[in-house]
């Protein structure tokens, strides 16, 4: 009896080390052929698909220059996209338009970076249509997923607003009721810049 | 049996069980996680609860965890007398508990005391016999009290959980009966702004302490457990219940004073409360409540000047004990000398718009914040952050202080609103991120407006003092009862200082005192020369700076006290000195434990900077037991010798319920019946807050309500899965050792 249910055991710890190891890689390399996909749709290529299969729309990129990270945003956040990079929530502002765009992403995968963002990092973000739109952090916080406080509708007081979500706390390892927040307002162009102060 | 079971499987049919014994194992060990769980946090019930209606008339009752059953809570009366010799005070607080229950009671007391002070005596009166408490290694004082609870023993046991709050339990209170504790303790009295601050702390404020996280790891056993990782791990031996203010207030206090100043007296007044004096002489004074007792909901504050022109600048005070003297300077420098004109300033004001801020506070704290922004000059830069468990930070970065922006600041402070809970480490980090670190032209000082009601002070002393800079913090209490533990301890690991406001009506003067500071140059470098060829021990170390106002307090172990004690800082370039003959010294007593209890000061300190834990703690230790005092790894225990608990009659603990602070909001803090799982301090995921049983004391409120957004989940299962496995994997290569054990 004892030795079926030790090789029971040990195929079922030999599955689950797999897939766990299976679900951050999946990620990673995800993100490098999404960029690869990226990177040729921007030079002019169309109909590239990051692989074959792919059906999943990219939206934009996200650069955040001081931590060196960058990761490819998908449309939506079913649990099929995230599994592949953050997901733009669909039900919010467009990403560098009016109001309040939500980007959300793994703290495990993708935003494990998130924690590291601090007061006045520079986040830009590049559209498919090429357009570039810088962001600065202002603050962080921790909510809960049904009780964030964030208003697609609203603008901030430069006119576009990011906020980028993750599971809080970083290191959790079930599923939680608490998000962790970072907004970051559009940078206001030099010239507002100088008449605002 | 089994064998033939297992081998008339076919394949397929073998693959299907193995998933569904997968689940089933995967699901016991989750169940067998949680349920530990549950079985912690549950709490017992035993005799003594009663129905509502049961009880008599004056009595308060706790809930417990069964719904409609209460249990008559232990009272408690507070008496305080306070010896002042010069600036020594030597206070005894006495604490009567009374129980009203027809069982046998614990009661659990958390209170605070100043957190400068050292607390070296604890008498049990049982009757007309006293019982003094004996100062013992932390685990080793409550080894005793467990024991001589278990064993029906009358027991006291003072720990602290804080060096500001302390709890006191005592074991086997007979029905309707009392219990007399003394606790006694030594402090030097902060002098500031040519006055001595008498500060006598009444009331534990409710704390908000930043959620716990859960995770799941394995144990050694090969098991699963939850890990609790608790940046405040002994977040529920300071929090008591607090009283809904319909209620009443409970837990009277008396209190006198009996002052002999050494110098002649000039004002003696307390902003808190009404007080009476009555002048013995110039030099002396007896004070006392002008309302005989008041209850335990703010601190009382007393201040005393000297007449004017009286002060001596230098007071020496010795104390020979064990072969040593034990020395304490005051020396207050001399004013105006170099008045030099200062750089202009970076300010960066913080306000704390928490929900422990609400009623009374924010608006204390709004007054003060304004008179701030008043006072800059246009050639001074500033930025305005508030924080609840959010944060905002008004401009990118420090604006000059031009009237457009200053009457944009106005605005966005008087629309702020107290709410949420006290995440102040996103707020300590953002005010010290310093764009323009190498910029000399302008001093950065950030000004922080709190009440400092955070369980987590040592992790923020910590954040401060590695990210400092060129900044300097100066910390400013808010309201009837500040966390002064936090407000000293920041502005120490800031080089700055703090102030109390304690009231509405003291805004304007307190604040003037503050700007003063920060508008004046700073003595800094100071140092202490002690004679040479003696072994001389002094703290604190290193002296701190000195604000407009200051004096240089320091205490010193040394062999004989004889010889001449040099002091010596920059003042704006200019240098001080001084020098002290140490002959000169006046006996006193109580000396040899203030050097001790600021050597403890200075040796947590380090430890909060980084220091190596296990050799600071034994330091600790070893001066904390010959100095006779509580500390963080010592507790004075008192036990009873006879028992008077029959065997077989139940015990009942109480936490003993206390007041809220006077000013509080208690809807703010608290909010209006939550839920549970949002009143958690723990955040637990939401298949085991179910299984949780309810609490009696309600922790604050620490996420904002109102709904909007549904935020996706931001984490995979990969960490869960990869610790299951590995789980598994140990777990097969057990069986198969044990099962060649079994062979072999």
């Amino acid at each position: 009896m004892r030795r079926p249910l030790a090789l029971a055991l040990a195929l079922l710890g030999c599955l689950l080390v797999a897939k766990g190891l299976y679900i951050p890689a999946k990620a990673a390399l995800a993100q490098v052929l999404l960029e690869r996909a990226w990177v040729q749709a921007q030079a002019g290529a169309t109909d590239v698909k990051p692989w074959p299969w792919a059906d999943i729309t990219p939206v934009a990129a996200l650069l955040v220059p001081r931590l060196h990270e960058r990761a490819i945003v998908l449309e939506g956040v079913s649990g099929q996209a995230m599994a592949f990079g953050p997901g733009h929530m669909t039900n919010t502002a467009a990403i560098g338009a009016p109001g309040t765009a939500v980007i959300a992403a793994h703290r495990d995968t993708t935003f494990r970076f998130l924690k590291n963002l601090a007061i006045g990092d520079l986040v830009t973000t590049i559209t498919a249509d090429g357009q570039e739109t810088p962001f600065r952090v202002v603050s962080m916080s921790v909510a809960r997923a049904d009780a964030s406080g964030l208003d697609p509708q609203a603008p901030g007081p430069t006119g576009a607003r990011l906020a980028l979500v993750t599971c809080y706390p970083f290191e959790g390892v079930l599923h939680s009721p608490l998000r962790y927040v970072v907004i970051a307002e559009r940078e206001r162009p030099a010239r507002n810049l100088a008449a605002a102060l | 049996m089994n064998r033939l079971k297992a081998t008339a499987l076919n394949p397929s049919h073998a693959f299907s069980c193995f998933y569904v014994f997968a689940a089933m194992f995967a699901a016991a060990l989750l169940l067998a996680a949680f349920s530990n769980i549950a079985r912690a946090e549950t709490i017992g019930c035993g005799d003594g609860l009663m129905g509502i209606d049961e009880a008599g008339t004056g009595t308060l009752m706790l809930r417990t965890s069964l719904p409609g059953r209460f249990l008559p809570a232990p009272r408690i009366a507070t008496d305080v007398k306070v010896d002042i010799s010069g600036n020594v005070a030597r206070t005894r607080v006495t604490q009567r508990f009374t129980n009203p229950a027809e069982g046998w009671a614990e009661g659990i007391y958390v209170f605070p005391l100043p957190d400068t002070a050292a607390v070296d005596t604890l008498k049990m009166q049982i009757g007309d016999r006293f019982i003094e408490g004996d100062i013992k290694e932390r685990k080793e004082a409550r080894q005793i009290y467990e024991t001589a609870k278990a064993e029906g023993k009358k027991v006291s046991l003072i720990e602290q959980q804080r060096p500001n709050v302390f709890t006191n339990s005592i074991a086997n209170i007979g029905p309707h009966e009392t219990v007399v504790v003394q606790i006694e303790y030594q402090e030097a009295l902060r002098f500031d702004q040519g006055r001595f601050k008498l500060r006598v702390p009444l009331v534990v404020a409710p704390r908000y302490s930043p959620p716990a996280t859960a995770s799941l790891v394995s144990c050694e056993s090969g098991g699963i457990g939850l890990n609790l990782s608790d940046r405040v791990p002994d977040r529920e031996a300071f929090s008591a219940p607090v009283l809904r203010p319909e209620t009443g207030k409970i837990n009277p206090v008396t209190l006198a004073i009996h002052l002999e100043a050494g110098f002649p007296l000039g004002a003696i007044e307390s902003s808190s409360h009404k007080i009476a004096v009555r002048r013995d002489g110039t030099e002396n004074a007896a004070i006392t409540l002008e309302n005989g007792d008041v209850p335990a909901d703010q601190d009382f504050a007393l201040t005393y000047a000297p007449a004017s022109g009286t002060m001596p600048s230098v007071s020496l005070l010795k104390e020979r004990l064990g072969g040593a003297d034990y020395l304490m300077a005051l020396v207050v420098p001399p004013v105006g000398a170099a008045h030099a004109e200062q750089k202009p300033r970076e300010a960066i004001f913080v306000l704390d718009n928490s929900g422990s801020m609400g009623g009374e506070s924010i608006r204390e704290a709004k007054a003060a914040l304004l008179l701030a922004l008043e006072r800059l000059k246009t050639s001074d830069r500033f930025n305005v952050i508030r924080f609840d468990d959010t944060l905002t930070v008004l401009f990118p970065q420090a604006v000059g202080a031009t009237a457009e922006n200053i009457a944009y600041a106005k605005g966005f402070i008087a629309s702020l609103e107290a709410n949420g809970g006290t995440e102040m480490l996103p707020a300590l980090r953002a005010a010290l991120t310093d764009t323009t670190p190498q910029d000399t032209t302008h001093v950065r000082q950030v000004v922080f407006l709190t009440d400092g009601e955070v369980g987590n002070e040592e992790e923020l002393f910590a954040a401060i003092s590695s990210s400092l800079g060129r900044s300097r913090l100066f910390t400013v209490g808010i309201g009837s009862a500040p966390n002064a533990f936090f407000m000293s301890g920041a502005a120490r690991a800031g080089r700055g200082t703090y102030t109390n406001i304690g009231d509405v009506n003291e805004v304007s003067a307190r604040m003037a005192e503050l700007f003063a500071k920060l508008e004046h140059p700073v003595m800094t470098d100071l140092a202490a020369v002690w004679p040479t060829g003696l072994d001389s021990e002094a703290w604190p170390n290193p002296l701190p700076d000195l604000y407009d106002g200051e004096p240089v307090v320091l205490t010193a172990k040394i062999p004989h006290a004889a010889g001449t004690l040099t002091l010596s800082g920059n003042l704006e370039a200019a240098p001080w000195t001084q020098s002290l003959d140490l002959a000169d010294a006046r006996p006193a007593t109580g000396i040899a434990r203030l050097w001790a209890r600021n050597k403890i000061a200075s040796l947590e300190d380090l430890r909060v900077r980084g220091g190596n834990a296990d050799v600071i703690d034994k330091a600790v230790l070893e001066v904390a037991l010959n100095a006779h005092l509580v500390s963080r790894v010592t507790s004075l225990v008192a036990v009873d010798v006879t028992a008077t608990r029959p065997q077989g009659e139940m015990l009942t603990t109480q936490k003993l319920p206390l007041n809220l602070p006077a000013g509080w909001d208690f809807g703010k803090v608290f909010g209006e019946e939550v839920p549970l799982e949002r009143r958690a301090g723990v955040t637990l995921p939401p298949a085991l807050v179910g299984k949780m049983a309810l609490g009696n004391a309600p922790s604050p409120v620490m996420v904002p309500e109102g709904t909007d957004l549904m935020l996706p989940q931001g984490g995979t299962a990969s960490t869960l899965m990869l610790i299951l496995g590995i789980i598994s994997l140990i777990g097969a290569a057990l069986l198969l050792r044990n099962r060649k054990e079994a062979r072999a």
